[in-house]
């Protein structure tokens, strides 16, 4: 079952939604409580007036306050609306002077009343009213009692009042919605235009194409692209790496085989049995060569094609080189050189490493210094501290040395400083330096004065292992 | 017509009512003829006492009438009222109801009537000054003779009296002219259009047009005069009650008073004259207009006639009154 791709789109659509909903409900019912309490202000102005009117036609002959109650102020209290009105003029200690109704009016609203001027929503027989509630006291020959006039009406003036304000709002409100939604439409559509050229641009790209893409984008994408464009252009790379080493290989390959090829015809055309021995024997040397040649290239690729190690252990390293420069101190070929092992750095050193790949670093780099030097060069393997964490495993030799514009080739494969008098495959260093990146840090070369050749990398230094107390120091060649 | 009713259930419906059967009988026989289903039981009454009985929260009846205005629409401020929402209720002129439950359905003017030998002793008053002056100049003539509404045991009495002193406090000269006159005080234009027949009374003053037009014409010797400066017009107001034990019936027989059919009849067949005017007939506020000029004075229907009915101002109304009809005789 396949889930739903997400359409940013409909997530867009969605969040607006949210949001409109949300901010639309309170702003409806800020608009609800607003638009009645505006009506509410209007409407307690005409209550006020009332009030007042009566009040004006409030006397007291003999000291008794009586009213003769003034039509206007009825029709006010009306309104335009036809509200029923009532009115109660009540005497200082309760009593009733005149009223039309028997209204809701609680000690506590009176006595609110008798300090400033109240209003009051109520409720007269189940139906809602507005009350307007004021003491009056006048001054006069006698002593006067003051009186607390209330006033009230219905509210049918007010909810139709509010209505009306409440649907402006929301209608106000509704269009803000539909225009902001059509805009957001048109905005939206426009900001994913951008999204889509570059879906487009990669569906219709050859498989082959590397090139960078050339795309103009918003600046928030740009990113996108150019992290793109890096990744092609490492497949760019790669591809003309990989390129290069198929080129050099056949090209490597088929030298030998064109000697073997013609070594073998010119024996096979003499009748001479001492000439076929010579050839064979030539045919052997060059079969070997090339077999280790393709043994070489078999562990360059094996190395370069290997992901990231889960074999690396701990191990001595100085144990490792005492075992290596030991071994080559009795082979054939370093015998014409002085190779010697300097161990400067604290012992022993534990790094972390796959032994297997540090015995094959450690014989291409004496084998390349015995090759590419002349007979009775000093060659030094050496191992020192660059940091209490930090080991620097070296070779130096004062060989010729190589110019500074060859030495940064000499790690790709089948370059071979510009020599073509050796019997090298040209592949030694390309080997180092993988291992070497495997390991942690590219192979360094430098210049030694007055002449020769330096190699080094940094290796970082392990704690000693603790449970393991005596030293293992693994066998040679031994995959761990 | 759909009627909701099966015409075999008898529906009742109960009017309460202060308008005069007589007049009114066209109409209600009208609204027979149309409901057949609908048993009428109309209640003729005083005004006061329609106004009583409207308050009975034990035997409410289903439709009040009453013309006296103040107090029908004190019983709508009461919430004794429920609002129409018929299409003739809606479209009902806005200046002849109130809040949608009440509603003046006659336009009634307020006349003065004399007896035709007056005429022959002095000059027949046309106006309110003409009257005072009649009063004054003939006080000794027409001692005795001269009858108007008790304004406290007439709710339209009262009501007519409290509105032309809203228009004028001359008025109170008036009353004090016929106080001095010895007036003689009616509960009902009937009583003054019966005295004045009788020849107990030469003139009358603030009767009700619609009944003394009726009179003067089988009584040939009655005058009916409305006044040239200013003439009230009284409503009937009608309205069906909260609590009608009979709403359905109630609110037909509303809607049909405020009918064209209706208000046809009223025009035609009364002499209550018709609101509307898309009626035609010889009883019309329109042809009413037209005869005596724009000097007709509706009693306006909203909420001032409330003031007339606070108890405060009612009593200082009366004493005033009293005071005035005995201000000359003291």
């Amino acid at each position: 079952m396949n889930a739903r791709p997400v359409s940013l789109k409909r997530r867009l659509a969605l969040w607006l939604t949210a949001i409109v909903a949300g901010l639309g409900t309170l702003l409806l019912i800020e608009a609800y409580t607003s638009a009645h309490k505006a009506a509410d202000r209007a409407l307690d102005g005409q209550l006020a007036a009332a009030s007042l009117t009566m009040a004006e036609s409030l006397q007291w002959p003999d000291g008794q306050p009586t009213l003769e109650m003034p039509a206007s102020a009825l029709q006010i209290l009306a309104t335009q609306w036809q509200e029923r009105v009532f009115y109660w003029l009540q005497a200082d200690n309760g009593r009733t002077i005149t009223r039309n109704a028997e209204l809701p009016i609680s000690a506590a609203m009176r006595d609110a009343a008798s300090h400033h001027p109240v209003f009051y929503d109520a409720d007269l027989d189940g139906v809602p009213i507005r009350l307007h509630g004021r003491e009056i006291d006048s001054a006069g020959w006698d002593t006067q009692e003051p009186v607390q006039l209330w006033v009230g009406h219905t509210r049918r003036g007010r909810d139709l009042l509010a209505g009306e304000l409440f649907e402006k709002s929301a209608s106000r409100f509704a269009a803000m919605v539909l225009i902001t939604a059509a805009l957001l439409m048109i905005a939206v559509r426009a900001l994913l235009a951008p999204l889509e050229r570059l879906r487009r641009a990669l569906r219709d790209r050859h498989p082959d194409d590397v090139e960078p893409l050339t795309l103009e984008v918003p600046r928030e994408m740009r990113e996108w692209v150019d992290t793109l464009n890096r990744l092609l252009a490492d497949q760019r790379d790669r591809r003309a790496t990989l390129l290069r080493f198929i080129a050099d290989a056949s090209h490597q390959l088929k030298t030998p085989l064109a000697g073997l090829q013609s070594t073998s015809e010119l024996a096979l055309a003499s009748p001479d049995p001492a000439a076929w021995r010579r050839a064979l024997n030539e045919v052997h040397d060059s079969a070997s060569r090339t077999s280790r040649l393709a043994g070489q290239m078999l562990s360059l690729t094996r190395l370069r094609h290997l992901g990231p190690d889960q074999e690396r252990q701990p191990l001595a390293l100085d144990a490792l080189l005492r075992a290596v420069v030991m071994e080559w101190a009795d082979r054939q070929e370093s015998r014409d050189h002085d190779l010697g092992l300097a161990l400067t750095c604290a012992q022993p050193a534990w790094v972390a490493g796959e032994a297997w790949a540090l015995h094959e670093l450690l014989n291409n780099l004496i084998d390349n210094a015995c090759r590419y030097t002349p007979h009775g060069s000093q060659i030094t393997v050496a191992l020192r501290d660059l940091t209490p964490d930090r080991l620097e495993l070296s070779i130096e030799d004062d060989g010729p040395g190589v110019e500074a514009a060859a030495r940064e080739r000499l790690t790709r494969p089948f370059e071979r400083g510009q020599r073509q008098d050796t019997e090298g495959s040209g592949l030694g260093l390309a080997i180092v330096d993988s291992i070497a990146r495997r390991h942690g840090s590219p192979l360094e070369l430098s210049a030694v004065s007055p002449h020769g050749l330096r190699l080094s990398l940094t290796l970082v230094r392990l704690a000693p292992p603790e449970a393991d107390s005596d030293r293992h120091t693994p066998d040679p060649g031994e995959r761990a | 017509m759909g009627l909701g009713v099966s015409p075999a259930v008898a529906e009742p419906l109960i009017v309460e009512a202060a308008l005069d059967r007589p007049v009114f009988q066209p109409v209600l026989d009208a609204f027979s003829a149309e409901y057949p289903q609908i048993t009428l039981d109309y209640r003729e009454r005083s005004t006061l006492e329609a106004d009583r009985r409207a308050r009975d929260a034990e035997n409410p009846p289903d439709v009040v009438i009453s013309s006296a205005m103040p107090w029908q629409l004190a019983l709508s401020n009461e919430g004794r009222a429920q609002a129409l929402d018929s299409v003739e209720a809606q479209q009902w002129p806005a200046w002849a109801k109130w809040r949608n439950e009440v509603f003046g359905f006659t336009f009634e003017p307020v006349v003065m009537a004399y007896r035709l030998e007056l005429a022959s002793h002095m000059p027949p008053p046309t106006t309110h000054r003409d009257l005072l002056d009649l009063l004054t100049d003939y006080r000794d003539w027409l001692r005795g003779r001269v009858v108007t509404y008790s304004p406290r045991d007439s709710g339209v009495g009262y009501t007519l009296l409290q509105q032309d002193a809203r228009y004028t406090p001359r008025i109170w000269d008036l009353v004090a002219a016929m106080g001095a006159a010895n007036v003689d005080l009616a509960q009902d234009t009937q009583a003054m259009l019966e005295g004045l027949s009788d020849g107990r009374y030469w003139l009358g003053y603030n009767l009700l047009g619609s009944y003394a037009m009726v009179w003067a014409q089988s009584h040939p010797d009655i005058i009916v005069q409305v006044p040239n400066d200013y003439s009230l017009v009284l409503m009937r107001m009608a309205f069906v009650h909260r609590d009608a034990p009979h709403p359905q019936a109630a609110r037909r027989f509303v809607d049909f008073l405020l009918s064209q059919r209706g208000q046809r009849i009223l025009a035609g067949r009364t002499p209550l004259f018709s609101v509307r005017d898309d009626v035609i007939g010889p009883y019309t506020a329109q042809r009413l207009r037209d005869q005596v000029g724009d000097h007709l004075y509706p009693i306006p229907i909203n909420a001032t006639l409330l003031a007339f009915v606070d108890p405060l101002r009612r009593q200082a109304f009366l004493r005033r009154w009293d005071r005035e009809l005995n201000i000359l005789s003291e």
